[in-house]
């Protein structure tokens, strides 16, 4: 009787050390945390609810602590979310959200008024300006290249270079992106203020034209081929974005934009929030290598707004009274769809309530998206 | 629709007359094979996958993508390019990107398919040709002063000049000095991301500012076209735009009729059901049919 209860108790404590309890360590605890916090900031808050969830919740899948060699976590060969993470590493998901956000996304405000789309270039200083400061701190070329994407603010963009240059750093950069995008209400406002004098905040705007189909067709093919021939390396994310807007426009193949912007990216959304989330595991996570990329994305987007609002500041200086742009669209040069425009109309609206730039931001907002993917492009010509 | 198909059929001939004319690019394929490096004389050097020291001859893939050789034709006599059929359908020669393949030059060729039925001791010259045996790939003349046990070959994959090199190294590359990365050699000469923002800076703002350019002067047009089409002919009588009876502008009644629909979408409530006059299609299944469901009454 006493070697049976010998037994069930050595098997017993042989289970425990499979539990997660047995193989938790404080950074797995931390993770948790840190996941919870993104699944309380998505649901309580309603920050970016579609992004943050996934990977809240793919945080806490990813720090669920095991014992190794069972093909359970992400990066064991075999295992089921290593064949998820499949698509992130190869950087098969970002193109495909971007076909998703082509098809979902209108370029009216960008082609009745296209001295906006120079706004989408030059908020791209801000993945310049973290790549340098990146590469002063101490990173190799092709860390700095991945880090300073996430000043395009742009998350589909910044997995699929981080997936090219550095995948070791993927988890930090994909969450360092995403948690900064969220935080783009918090983070521009301050910026644009400090940037902006009164007058220039009360600017208003001409109103935008009408768009003719015709416009919209001969700019999803144009865009695309004028883009990719100058940058090629950009064109798994360009060519996508762009085929992902005709098939949207060219009104024809309704059924199939409705997917792409629909069940497609939904399901795409959900595998690579949960992958990435899942990819950081506390034992390959949380290193001071993690922590510098989260403190040179916060500069990224500060370099970022920056650039596009002084961009604007500086036009203005060439152009006719009656002409002029409202220098609170500058911060939507990041690619932020649509929440950074979001902020240039609440901004606009403390100074003047019946001044509205969300149209005229969303120019500027989805030009970021294609300078962000040409700036990607040139980052991977040079570095990859 | 005559028109459309015969349309439709010229751009077809069009398409098939550019492609027939660009027949001869073969970019990414077997064009893209190279001879990399040769043993002539193996007397102690390296021995092939019998251990013997044979000579070997050794090919590298130029191309960006995988390259299948197989089909391919090698020979040591230009008057018989057909001279050793590489096999198809092996998957063993397919050469990936930057990658190398080894054949044994042993007149041998019962030993496998990379052994081949020549050998190089009296070679003059040792080519490679397309599936077809009719166009050259790639031609190595060997020179007659070989030496025992040193090969023959490019310093580094990229050169076109041949030597003796130090070191034999078939199946790898030629270069035996560490291998950095452009990103390693950009940021050498730009260690502070100043030429890097430059350059980058400079392509973003061409890329978008060609598509300002275009976008600017095809609104343009449009605008142009837009005003030429709402003009009366010369024959109609010009009518004057009908004027609102309050004056105000359609920006007003749309945000009137914005407001309109926010409020009665949020002061309503949620409705899940769907008013339609389609037919409703319940089709017939015993599952459900209620004869099958209710008890029947005893008699």
């Amino acid at each position: 009787m006493g070697t049976f209860f010998d037994f069930i108790s050595d098997h017993l404590m042989q289970f425990l050390q499979f539990t997660a309890f047995a193989n938790m360590t404080i950074g797995h605890v931390i993770m948790i945390s840190i996941g919870l916090y993104f699944i309380y900031l998505a649901i309580a808050k309603e920050f970016e609810p579609m992004l943050l969830v996934p990977i809240g919740f793919g945080i806490l899948v990813g720090n669920v602590a095991f014992a190794p060699g069972y093909q359970i976590g992400i990066y064991e060969t075999g295992s089921v979310l290593n064949y998820l993470y499949f698509g992130v590493l190869n950087g098969i998901y970002p193109p495909l959200i971007f076909l998703g956000i082509g098809a979902m996304t209108d370029f009216s405000a960008l082609i009745s008024n296209p001295k906006l789309i120079l706004i989408g270039a030059a908020a791209q200083l801000g993945i310049f300006g973290a790549y340098s400061i990146a590469l002063a701190l101490g990173y190799s070329s092709a860390e700095a290249g991945a880090i300073g994407i996430i000043g395009g603010a742009d998350g589909p963009t910044a997995i699929f270079l981080a997936s090219k240059l550095a995948p070791e750093l993927l988890g930090a950069i994909a969450i360092s992106a995403y948690s900064y995008m969220a935080l783009v209400p918090v983070i521009q406002p301050p910026v644009m203020r400090l940037l902006t004098t009164h007058k220039e905040r009360l600017i208003r705007m001409k109103p935008p034209r009408v768009v003719s189909r015709i416009e919209k067709v001969i700019f999803a093919i144009a865009g695309m081929l004028l883009t990719t021939f100058i940058v090629p390396s950009g064109m798994p994310l360009l060519g996508m974005l762009f085929f992902g807007n005709l098939l949207r426009e060219s009104g024809v193949t309704k059924r199939l934009a409705d997917t792409a912007k629909g069940p497609m990216i939904d399901v795409v959304t959900i595998l690579i929030g949960l992958t990435v989330g899942a990819s950081t595991q506390a034992t390959t996570f949380l290193t001071l290598k993690s922590v510098g990329i989260f403190a040179l994305g916060a500069a990224s987007f500060v370099i970022a707004t920056f650039g596009g609002v002084m961009f604007v500041k500086i036009i203005n200086l060439f152009l006719k009274e009656g002409n002029k742009m409202n220098p609170l669209i500058g911060n939507a040069g990041v690619s932020a769809v649509p929440d950074s425009a979001r902020v240039s109309q609440v901004v606009g609206l403390e100074y003047d309530k019946t001044n509205h730039l969300l149209m005229h931001a969303m120019g500027p907002n989805v030009a970021g998206v294609i300078g962000s993917a040409v700036a990607a492009g040139v980052l991977l010509s040079f570095l990859a | 629709m005559q028109k459309r198909i015969k349309h439709f059929l010229h751009g077809i001939a069009v398409l098939l007359l550019i492609v027939s004319g660009i027949g001869s690019a073969n970019a990414q394929s077997v064009f893209d094979l190279r001879f990399n490096e040769i043993l002539v004389l193996n007397d102690s050097s390296t021995v092939d996958d019998y251990g013997q020291h044979s000579s070997w001859i050794e090919i590298y893939n130029s191309a960006y993508n995988s390259v299948n050789l197989g089909g391919c034709y090698l020979t040591d006599d230009l008057s018989n390019p057909t001279k050793f059929l590489i096999p198809k359908g092996n998957p063993k020669t397919v050469v990936p990107y930057n990658q190398f393949i080894v054949f044994y030059a042993d007149s041998q060729p019962t030993k496998g398919i990379f052994h081949l039925n020549f050998n190089l001791r009296n070679a003059k010259t040792i080519a490679l040709f397309d599936p077809s045996g009719t166009k050259k790939i790639d031609q190595l003349d060997i020179p007659q002063t070989q030496q025992v046990n040193i090969t023959y070959g490019k310093k580094i994959e990229s050169a076109q000049e041949w030597d003796f090199l130090a070191l034999t190294t078939p199946g790898a590359t030629n270069d035996p000095s560490p291998r950095i990365t452009e990103g390693e050699k950009f940021v050498k000469m730009d260690p502070y991301g100043i030429g890097m923002t430059m350059i980058a800076m400079f392509v973003v703002f061409s890329a978008l500012a060609i598509l300002y350019i275009i976008y600017k002067n095809l609104g343009r047009f449009f605008i142009r076209r837009g005003v030429a089409a709402s003009k009366p002919s010369s024959g109609e009588t010009k009518t004057e735009p009908k004027q609102d009876e309050d004056g105000m502008s359609g920006e007003v009644n749309a945000a009137i009729a914005m407001a309109l629909y926010l409020y009665q979408n949020e002061t309503h409530d949620y409705e899940n059901t769907v008013l339609t006059i389609n037919k409703v299609s319940r089709n017939y299944s015993p599952w459900s049919s209620k004869i099958y469901t209710l008890r029947k009454l005893p008699r």
